[in-house]
C-alpha cells in the first residue's frame, strides 16, 4: 500500500533536449522485451493459449472491482477527511475511530468481515430485504479498507494549505464548506495527486483479495485454472502477465493526469 | 497633504473592554474604542502589543475572549450572531496577500462575489474589471498570482476586497511584506481609498501614510490603548513616555 511515489512528471523540462542513454527509459525497455517474448512464448504455446483464454474473463471483474471500489474510496476518504480536520469533537473522534480501526486490520481481514461476518447480520437483521452480493460485497469492503487510507491523505492534503487561505477565503464572507469547496480542496487535492494515484495502483493489487470471497477475479480464475488443469506454472504466469499489463497501464493513466493537473 | 475637511458620521465599530488572551498571553488587554463613518484610523506600536489581533477580532478572524463589538449596529459578538453575513461587509488586506493561487488574478476577485454576493458570472466580472481599473491593473486580470509582484499581488487583494463592496477596510500592514520601490504602489491606491470616504482600520507602520489620510491615529502596548490622537497631536506632542519612545525608534 505504501510504495514508493510514482512522480518524475515535471523534472526535466528547462533543460536544453539532447537525449543520452540515462533518458532512455531502460525500464520500459525491459519490459516490452519481457512481454514480447512472453507473448510469443504464448501465443505458439497451446498451454499458454488455454490458460489465457480460460482467465481473461478474470480482467473484467477485477477492473469493475477496481474502478467502483476505488471511486467509493474517494468519496469515503474525502468525508472521513474532512471530519479529522474538523473542530467538531464528535466527528473528529468518529473518524479517529473509524482510521484507527481500519488502519489495524489486514485488508484480508476486512474483506471477510464484509463478506461473512457484516453482509450476513444485515440480511438477516432486515429480513433479507437488504442484501448484497458478492461482488458489492468485495467492492464495499475494499472501499471501507482504503477510505481509511484515502481520509488521511486528504487531511495531509488539506493540512499543508497555508492557514491564510482559510482565513481569506472566510474574511470575504464564505462559509467553512465554502471556503473548503471552493478555496482549500483545490488546491489541496492538486497536492495530493501522487499518493492518489499510488493508492489507486495498490487498490488493482489488492482488488485480487476479493478471490476470497468467490468472486471470479483475475486471481481466482487462474486459481480455478491451475486446480482443474494442474497447470500451475502457465496459470500463474497468466496471471502476473496480466496483473503487470493492468498496473503498467493504470500508471501511465495516472501519470498523465497528474501532468495534467499539476499547478503549473 | 490633504486639507481635513470631510464630515465623520455616526460610529460603525465600537469595540468595549475587548480582552484576548492566548494561553497565558494577553494579547489584547481590555480595549474599548469606537471608529466613526468615513473615518480613516491608523493603530501603531510595537511587535506583540496587540495591533493585529485587534483587528482581527473586528472581523471575528479571532473571537474574542471577552467583550463587546458592535459593527454597523449588529452585536458580533453576541449569540447566533451571522458572521458570515458581517464578514462580507468587511474587507481584510492580509500582510502576506493571502491571493488563492489556484485561480487568477480575476477570478479571484470574482470568486466571493459569486458564491457570497450570488452575483452572475457576467456581473462578477465586470465589477471585478472596473476594481482592477481601480487598483491600476487591469491588464492583469488573466494572470495567476505567481506571475504578479508582490505590490501587484497586494493590489489584486485589495480588488478582491473592494469587489466585496464593504462598508469597513482593514488593513493589517498591508506593506511590511513588500520590496521598499513597490510600497508606495500599495498605499497611493490606499490614498485614494482614504480620499473616497471609506471607513478604515489600518495597521502599518507607514508615517507617510498616516500624516496624510489619518484621521485618528491609536498607539497600543502591551495590548491597552496607551495614546488616542490626531496625527498631528500624537507626531508633535505625544503624552505618554512609551509613546515618545516608540516614535523615536521609528522615525529616523
Amino acid at each position: 500500500m505504501a510504495e514508493p511515489t510514482v512522480t518524475t512528471t515535471k523534472s526535466k523540462q528547462a533543460k536544453p533536449r539532447r537525449i543520452s542513454l540515462a533518458d532512455v527509459p531502460w525500464w520500459v525497455v525491459i519490459v516490452v522485451l519481457v512481454g514480447i517474448y512472453l507473448a510469443y512464448a504464448m501465443l505458439s504455446n497451446e498451454k499458454y493459449i488455454d490458460a489465457f483464454t480460460f482467465i481473461l474473463p478474470g480482467v473484467k471483474i477485477t477492473l469493475q472491482v477496481t474502478f467502483l471500489a476505488y471511486a467509493l474510496a474517494l468519496v469515503i476518504g474525502l468525508i472521513a477527511g474532512l471530519m479529522r480536520v474538523s473542530k467538531n469533537p464528535v466527528l473528529y473522534a468518529i473518524s479517529t475511530l473509524y482510521v484507527e480501526i481500519i488502519r489495524g486490520l489486514p485488508m484480508l481481514v476486512i474483506l471477510l468481515y464484509a463478506g461473512y461476518v457484516i453482509s450476513p447480520a444485515i440480511r438477516d437483521a432486515t429480513n433479507r430485504t437488504i442484501t448484497f452480493s458478492d461482488l458489492q460485497e468485495g467492492i464495499i469492503g475494499l472501499a471501507i479498507g482504503y477510505g481509511a487510507y484515502l481520509a488521511e491523505v486528504y487531511r495531509s492534503g488539506i493540512e499543508s494549505i497555508h492557514r491564510g487561505q482559510m482565513e481569506a477565503a472566510r474574511s470575504l464572507g464564505m462559509t467553512y464548506m465554502q471556503a473548503m469547496r471552493h478555496v482549500i480542496l483545490p488546491q489541496a487535492i492538486r497536492r495530493i495527486l501522487p499518493p492518489l494515484g499510488n493508492d489507486f495502483i495498490a487498490m488493482l493489487k489488492d482488488s485480487s483479495l476479493v478471490a476470497l470471497l468467490a468472486l471470479p477475479d483475475l486471481l481466482q480464475m487462474g486459481r480455478l485454472y491451475v486446480s482443474r488443469t494442474f497447470r500451475a506454472f502457465e496459470g500463474y504466469n497468466s496471471v502476473a502477465l496480466l496483473y503487470l499489463v493492468l498496473t503498467l497501464c493504470l500508471s501511465s493513466l495516472v501519470r498523465l493526469i497528474e501532468r495534467r493537473w499539476s499547478i503549473d | 497633504m490633504i486639507e481635513k475637511k470631510k464630515q465623520l458620521g455616526d460610529k460603525i465599530i465600537e469595540i468595549y473592554d475587548l480582552h484576548k488572551h492566548f494561553g497565558h498571553v494577553e494579547a489584547v488587554n481590555g480595549v474599548t474604542m469606537h471608529v466613526n463613518r468615513g473615518e480613516v484610523v491608523v493603530i501603531i506600536g510595537p511587535s506583540g502589543s496587540g495591533k493585529s489581533t485587534l483587528l482581527r477580532c473586528i472581523n471575528h478572524l479571532e473571537t474574542p475572549t471577552s467583550g463587546k463589538i458592535i459593527v454597523d449596529g449588529i452585536d458580533a459578538t453576541a449569540k447566533g450572531a451571522d458572521i458570515n453575513a458581517l464578514r462580507a461587509e468587511i474587507g481584510i488586506v492580509f500582510q502576506l496577500f493571502n491571493l488563492f493561487p489556484h485561480l487568477t488574478a480575476l477570478e479571484n476577485i470574482t470568486l466571493a462575489q459569486r458564491v457570497v454576493r450570488k452575483r452572475s458570472h457576467k456581473e462578477a466580472e465586470r465589477i471585478a474589471h472596473e476594481e482592477l481599473v481601480k487598483v491600476g491593473i487591469p491588464e492583469k486580470a488573466d494572470s495567476y498570482p505567481d506571475k504578479l509582484s508582490g505590490g501587484q499581488q497586494q493590489r489584486v487583494a485589495i480588488a478582491r476586497a473592494l469587489a466585496m463592496q464593504p462598508k469597513i477596510m482593514l488593513f493589517d500592514e498591508p506593506t511590511s511584506a513588500l520590496d521598499p520601490e513597490m510600497i508606495k504602489e500599495v498605499l497611493d491606491v490606499m490614498l485614494e481609498l482614504a480620499d473616497e470616504g471609506m471607513t478604515m482600520v489600518v495597521v502599518s507602520h507607514e508615517m507617510g501614510f498616516a500624516k496624510a489620510a489619518a484621521d485618528r491615529m491609536i498607539f497600543l502596548d502591551e495590548g491597552v490603548i496607551v495614546e488616542d490622537t490626531t496625527p498631528e497631536g500624537l507626531f508633535t506632542a505625544p503624552k505618554h513616555e512609551r509613546t515618545k519612545l516608540f516614535l523615536s525608534k521609528i522615525l529616523h
